[in-house]
């Protein structure tokens, strides 16, 4: 028995103490393999998966120095059939590969002809396949090269893709690092990128993920093309590369419901990409029209289905995807890993939060009292309305109210999911609302002026959810959601999380009714952010009356 | 002396001698016979025979199959001829496990033992009756060859079209009594022909020394390491499977064992495969931790408490102790084909399961730090002990018990542990206690509402940190989570939340976080608000002065009342009973229906059953015409057939001079005639035990089942029971 930082599990899951003086050094040897999971105070858990030993296996580690890392920073013995499996597991990797053959084009070929019979003989791949070249080589069509990846990896023979990347149409992008610096994990992120080919980075809201984009384009130098949620946020990408790179503005082409220019940097949006005309997705040609050299996902988590089957079908071009929080309640995250790319770069929101990129946050759950007969209203409602009830009655109302007034001096905003209610809201604080059918011009005159300090408060339906960028928003108030999403609450979260001028720290309210599905659903929301290591204090709606916070 | 017979053998046998002989068979000193022939007699029995045989190697197996294709008596060069040079080592043994035996003129075979090997020794057909010219097989034509070769390892047997008719290479074998007809389809070669055509050897290869284990070197530090990881995981497992049966024992199927979804059930719960849930559920059995109840329920016994006290060494040494000497085998559970087969049931008893455990596990000490690869160790384990009783699963067992001993914690990595080595020695010290990692006495609680145990807990703490948090995550640490129901659990458990709490700001090393503070006040607030119980019948009166006036009647105790609401009796009798006390006591109830309503109007019960009318035994109907013919019909043929076998068995019976036989209808006839007659009769007559005797007796009555006859021989009365008279005849 040693005395290492590590609890090495029978059900692949990794325990890493991080009170322990060895973590810093065990996080590192342990990151290219294992998945973190989730990073509260004490303990961290990282998962031991088949495609993160995959991965690993591609960035050139083999099963050996895996075990090794495992068996020298573990603190108990390792169990014996795990190592047992990732052997097992790694081995299956690379007995397959994709080539690209001068003759024939894109080919399959092992050295393992069992192996490679196995696969034709499954009746998800048959069909990907072309002509049988010899025993142990098999064509593939060339447009079928996502697919045939994404079924190998579901038969547990993933296939090593050695066809490489097209180069796109070359185009000069680089750094302009003025007045300012790019901090080492966006430094350590584009290269994990670069390196990998093509993935996903994963970092905390406010962390500076357009400068990871920014620096991935850098690193191409080739035409590229941005997918982005909304206008807004294309815009504000377009500003931040403006900003940080070379690029000038007619370099940079939007294409969106408003505008369709193409230009060696264009920042599309999803809405757009995904809008039908005539039962075809007449934008999805955007991808082909044009030799991208690197096509970025922004905010990965909110991928729409029609461009993940078209994503498969662009597998040469290399792929990065942004995001803050890789949980979607679909349970697509496979989907997104094995079509973009897997995890290239994750890390702790604390440990960012502790070399100071992003601000201390604080949680604060209000729960709220209803009233008697407001209680008996909620418990006579029909089921679909009760949690639509519960989370907007009048004493929540109230409290919003007294919080407002607590942060008079602070840059506030109330986001929320009932209209009805912000609506309602911003009548009684006398403050702007941002929802929906704001016109884009309205929402950045608004957001101006916000960022100004000139209007202090903002009621924000879910629209503002990504993307938006608010700078010194310290307080956000969230007065309902979209029911348990933990996503969602992380966002939110992430409103508030970009580092204040004066190191002061955020405070993140959610206005909770008690007893009642509120409660239940504050409870499944709050989950991720727990398990990033954010704590949530709950406090009494009386206390915020009193002024007692 | 002179030696003709396996007794004459024995009887030569020197103290010495006759020791080894039980020393390798021990079965035939229990019980110890009482001389040598008796000795000799157990000694060539096939039972006896066949438990010396499964001791052999495959070599000395080989070497008495050898001897049995040789005509008795042979020498010892007689067996290395057709064998190989290093025999005479083997037939020592044989002749120490009196498989074999020398006589004044060479040795032999105890006769049993011929039989018991396969009429086709090594696939040799018998030996032939007629001289044969060997060298002539070298001329074979190419037909005659080509059957030759079919038949020459074995099995000696083929089928012809036809004996009459065969082909011209069979012909030429048949003509040269090269091959002999066995019947009108069958030819079968002769011995000595296999013999010559094997190269003059009986068997294709032999091996004379056991094939050498191959496989992985290990290290020995981690070997330990790994078996003691093995064996706090084994003991975490059985603990793990019985808590769980002590919160929800399984019921036992009907025809014994555990279900395969109770088994499913606790894979699932204990995170491992249904293989080893069953090997752990067996575990538990064999070591008497667990039980199955007169109410066929499965769940743990007193000696788990016992057992949950002791060290881990020793709670070690129990499981282990009762796993080598069982002979049931937990890998037949969901086997292939034999699905039904169930954990825990009776059908998992297998004759070789232990001695194959014994010999595995020696022969893994034998090698330390080498994990054998399986192929191999199988290949010394079926030649140290080829089974010729269960052959079909030896291969699996070893299998099995290789990955038994794994899970146990007798080899780590695959290799033998010192653990496992000192406990097959019976050293006091197994070292288990010192090397297993220390108990931890504490846990972290986090924010995102788990606790870890950085360490196997203390046993207090783990139980009842398990009555409030479900467990997410096995192995060196546990990891715990808090959920609604998992405090909901820890509160029907009977601990208040206040508990909850106080245990777990105890046993927390990091700050108890709000959320859970919360979430336990919660919990504790809302449960036990809606109370649930059992009643027989309610009382309601809207008079709350009626119902205080009931509650204080004395007479009503009877009921044993219980107040719920102001204007609300609940009672333990039924409804009517109820009532009628009531009504005894002056009140005036009415009943009422689950609904509300007054059920009014007079009590008239009718019964929800379908009648079922008393069935009638009446008088027999008067047969029909056609009915009485076929029945005389089929009377007079059964009278006919027993008058022709009854005249034959007088005939025998006189020709003999035996005891007179009759049918009992026949008894009772003659009986009947001779009572009347007054005329004296011979019968056969049978005593308690049976013995048949033969009586001269003068008849007077038939009553009670019984003849009352005066006896010749006494001259006394006595009354002879009736179905003991085996026949009568008259004198």
């Amino acid at each position: 028995m040693t005395d290492g930082p590590l609890i090495v599990q029978s059900d692949k899951t990794l325990l890493l103490d991080i009170d322990h003086p060895g973590s810093v050094e065990c996080r590192r040897a342990i990151a290219p393999f294992a998945e973190l999971e989730r990073s509260p105070e004490h303990i961290h858990t990282y998962r031991l998966t088949n495609l993160g030993l995959w991965n690993a296996r591609a960035a050139g580690h083999d099963a050996e120095q895996v075990i090794d890392t495992l068996i020298k920073y573990s603190r108990y013995a390792v169990p014996h059939a795990l190592l047992v499996d990732i052997a097992e597991t790694m081995s299956r990797y690379g007995r397959l590969r994709l080539e690209a053959d001068p003759v024939h084009g894109l080919i399959l070929i092992t050295k393992d002809s069992a192996v490679l019979e196995e696969v034709i003989r499954a009746k998800k791949i048959a069909p990907l396949l072309g002509v049988r070249i010899d025993k142990e080589t098999v064509a593939v069509h060339p447009s079928q090269r996502g697919a045939i990846k994404q079924s190998l990896l579901r038969l547990g023979w993933p296939a090593e893709d050695f066809a490489g990347y097209v180069d796109g149409q070359a185009h000069e992008i680089e750094l302009v690092q003025k007045d300012w610096k790019i901090r080492p994990y966006q430094e350590l992120a584009a290269e994990g990128f670069w390196h990998g080919g093509s993935g996903v980075v994963v970092l905390p809201c406010g962390a500076g993920k357009t400068i990871v984009g920014a620096a991935a384009m850098a690193h191409a130098k080739a035409t590229t093309l941005i997918l982005v949620t909304n206008t807004v946020a294309a815009r504000q990408w377009r500003d931040e590369l403006l900003k940080r790179t070379t690029l000038n503005e007619d370099e940079i082409g939007e294409y969106s419901g408003a505008k369709k220019e193409i230009r060696p940097v264009t920042i599309a949006t999803y809405q757009v990409m995904t809008k039908k005309k005539n039962g075809v997705y007449a934008h999805l040609d955007l991808f082909d029209t044009h030799d991208w050299g690197l096509i970025i996902y922004d905010e990965v988590h909110l991928l729409p289905a029609p461009i993940f089957r078209f994503t498969a079908d662009i597998q040469s071009r290399r792929r990065l995807g942004l995001t803050a929080t890789l949980v979607r309640e679909d349970g697509m995250e496979g989907e997104v890993f094995s079509l973009i790319g897997p995890k290239r770069f994750d890390v702790p929101w604390k440990e960012i939060e502790s070399q100071g990129y992003i601000a201390p946050a604080e949680c604060v759950e209000v729960r709220v009292n209803l009233t008697e007969a407001e209680r008996m209203l909620y418990a006579t409602a029909e089921p679909e309305e009760r949690y639509r009830y519960c989370s907007t009655t009048t004493t929540k109302r109230k409290v919003v109210e007294a919080l407002v007034e607590r942060h008079a001096n602070d840059q506030v905003l109330v986001i929320g999911q009932y209209i009805s209610q912000l609506d309602e809201l911003s009548e009684v604080l006398g403050v702007p609302l941002i929802k929906g059918d704001t016109p884009v011009k309205e929402r950045e005159r608004l957001f101006g002026l916000f960022r100004t300090g000139e209007i202090k408060c903002l009621v924000v339906s879910k629209v503002a959810n990504f993307s938006i960028d608010l700078p010194d928003a310290t307080i956000a108030i969230q007065v309902s959601g979209a029911f348990g999403s933990r996503q969602e609450e992380a966002q939110r979260l992430g409103r508030i999380l970009r580092p204040k001028s004066d190191g002061r720290g955020a405070i993140f309210y959610s206005v909770v009714s008690r007893d009642t599905v509120d409660q239940d659903f504050a409870q499944n929301r709050q989950r991720f952010l727990a398990e990033q290591g954010y704590s949530y204090r709950i406090i009494d709606a009386d206390d915020v009356f009193q002024g007692k916070i | 002396m002179e030696i003709r017979s396996f007794t004459d053998y024995l009887r030569s046998l020197d103290d010495a001698g006759l020791s080894e002989l039980f020393a390798a068979r021990p079965d035939l000193v229990s019980p110890v016979p009482p001389d040598l022939a008796s000795l000799a007699v157990r000694a060539s029995s096939s039972h006896s025979i066949a438990r010396a045989i499964d001791s052999l190697t495959e070599f000395e197996f080989q070497i008495l199959e050898a001897c049995v294709a040789l005509d008795e008596e042979f020498t010892l060069k007689n067996v290395i001829s057709i064998t190989h040079k290093d025999a005479a080592l083997a037939v020592v043994r044989l002749i120490t496990f009196g498989l074999l035996y020398p006589t004044d003129k060479g040795l032999r075979l105890p006769t049993s033992v011929s039989q018991l090997l396969i009429n086709e020794p090594a696939g040799l057909g018998p030996a032939s009756l007629a001289k044969l010219k060997l060298t002539e097989l070298s001329e074979a034509p190419e037909a005659a060859n080509r059957v030759l070769t079919q038949l020459i390892w074995g099995p000696p047997r083929g089928s012809v079209g036809d004996i009459k008719n065969p082909g011209p290479g069979i012909a030429w074998l048949l003509d040269r009594k090269f091959l002999v007809p066995l019947d009108q389809r069958t030819v079968i070669m002769p011995r000595e022909v296999g013999i010559f055509l094997r190269g003059g050897k009986v068997h294709k290869s032999y091996q004379s020394t056991a094939p050498a284990v191959t496989g992985t070197k290990r290290v020995e530090k981690s070997v330990n390491m790994a078996a003691a990881a093995n064996i706090a995981t084994v003991l975490g497992w059985v603990e793990e499977l019985l808590h769980f049966w002590a919160q929800e024992p399984a019921d036992a199927l009907r025809s014994g064992g555990l279900g395969v979804r109770d088994l499913k059930l606790i894979s699932a719960h204990i995170g491992i495969d249904e293989n080893c849930a069953a090997f752990i559920a067996e575990l538990s059995y064999l070591a008497g931790l667990l039980t199955i109840d007169g109410d066929d329920r499965i769940l743990p016994s007193n000696n788990f408490d016992i057992w949950l006290t002791q060290s881990a060494e020793t709670r070690w040494s129990t499981l282990a102790a009762n796993w080598l000497t069982t002979s049931r085998v937990s890998g037949l559970v969901g086997r292939g084909e034999a699905k039904s087969v169930a954990t825990l049931g009776p059908e998992l008893d297998r004759v070789n399961a232990a001695s194959t455990r014994k010999l595995v596990i020696n022969l893994l000490n034998e090698q330390p730090n080498l994990a054998p690869d399986l192929a191999s160790f199988t290949r010394t384990v079926k030649w140290i002990a080829p089974s010729k009783r269960n052959p079909g699963i030896q291969e699996e067992l070893i299998a099995w018990t290789l990955r038994e001993a794994e899970w146990l914690g007798f080899t780590g990595q695959g290799a033998s542990a010192k653990y496992g080595r000192a406990f097959i020695t019976g050293s006091d010290e197994i070292g288990i206690d010192t090397d297993l990692p220390k108990p931890v006495d504490h846990i972290l609680i986090q924010s995102d509402n788990t606790a870890i145990a950085p360490g196997p807990l203390e046993h207090d703490i783990a139980r009842d940190l398990s009555a409030v948090a479900d467990i997410e995550s096995r192995g060196g640490a546990t990891v715990y989570r808090f959920s609604e129901a998992s405090i909901r659990r820890g509160l029907d458990h009977g601990k208040s939340g206040e508990e909850i709490r106080t245990f777990l700001v105890k046993t927390s090393k990091t700050p108890m976080p709000q959320p859970l503070e919360y979430l336990i006040a919660d919990v504790a607030k809302k449960h036990g608000k809606l109370r649930v119980g059992n009643t027989s019948s309610f009382i309601r009166c809207e008079d709350t002065s009626l119902i205080a006036q009931i509650m204080s009647d004395k007479r009503l105790d009877v009921l044993s009342l219980r107040k719920i609401a102001s204007e609300v009796l609940i009672c333990d009798l039924d409804a009517a009973d109820a009532m009628n006390v009531l009504r005894n006591a002056g009140y005036l109830p009415a009943a009422e229906a689950s609904n509300g309503a007054l059920i009014t109007g007079h009590r008239s019960h009718r019964a929800k059953a379908k009648p079922k009318p008393p069935r009638v035994i009446g008088e027999i109907d008067p047969p029909s015409e056609s009915t009485l013919t076929a029945a005389v019909r089929s009377i007079r043929a059964g009278e006919k057939s027993s008058h022709k076998q009854s005249k034959i068995r007088d005939l025998a019976a006189s020709a003999l001079g035996s005891l007179p036989r009759t049918t009992a209808n026949e008894t009772m006839d003659l009986l009947a005639i001779y009572v009347e007659k007054q005329q004296a009769l011979s019968i056969g007559y049978a005593d308690n035990n049976g013995a048949v005797s033969h009586r001269i007796v003068d008849p007077i009555k038939i009553s009670a089942g019984a003849l009352v006859a005066r006896d010749h021989a006494t001259g006394e009365m006595q009354s002879f029971r009736i179905p003991r008279i085996t026949g009568v005849a008259p004198l």
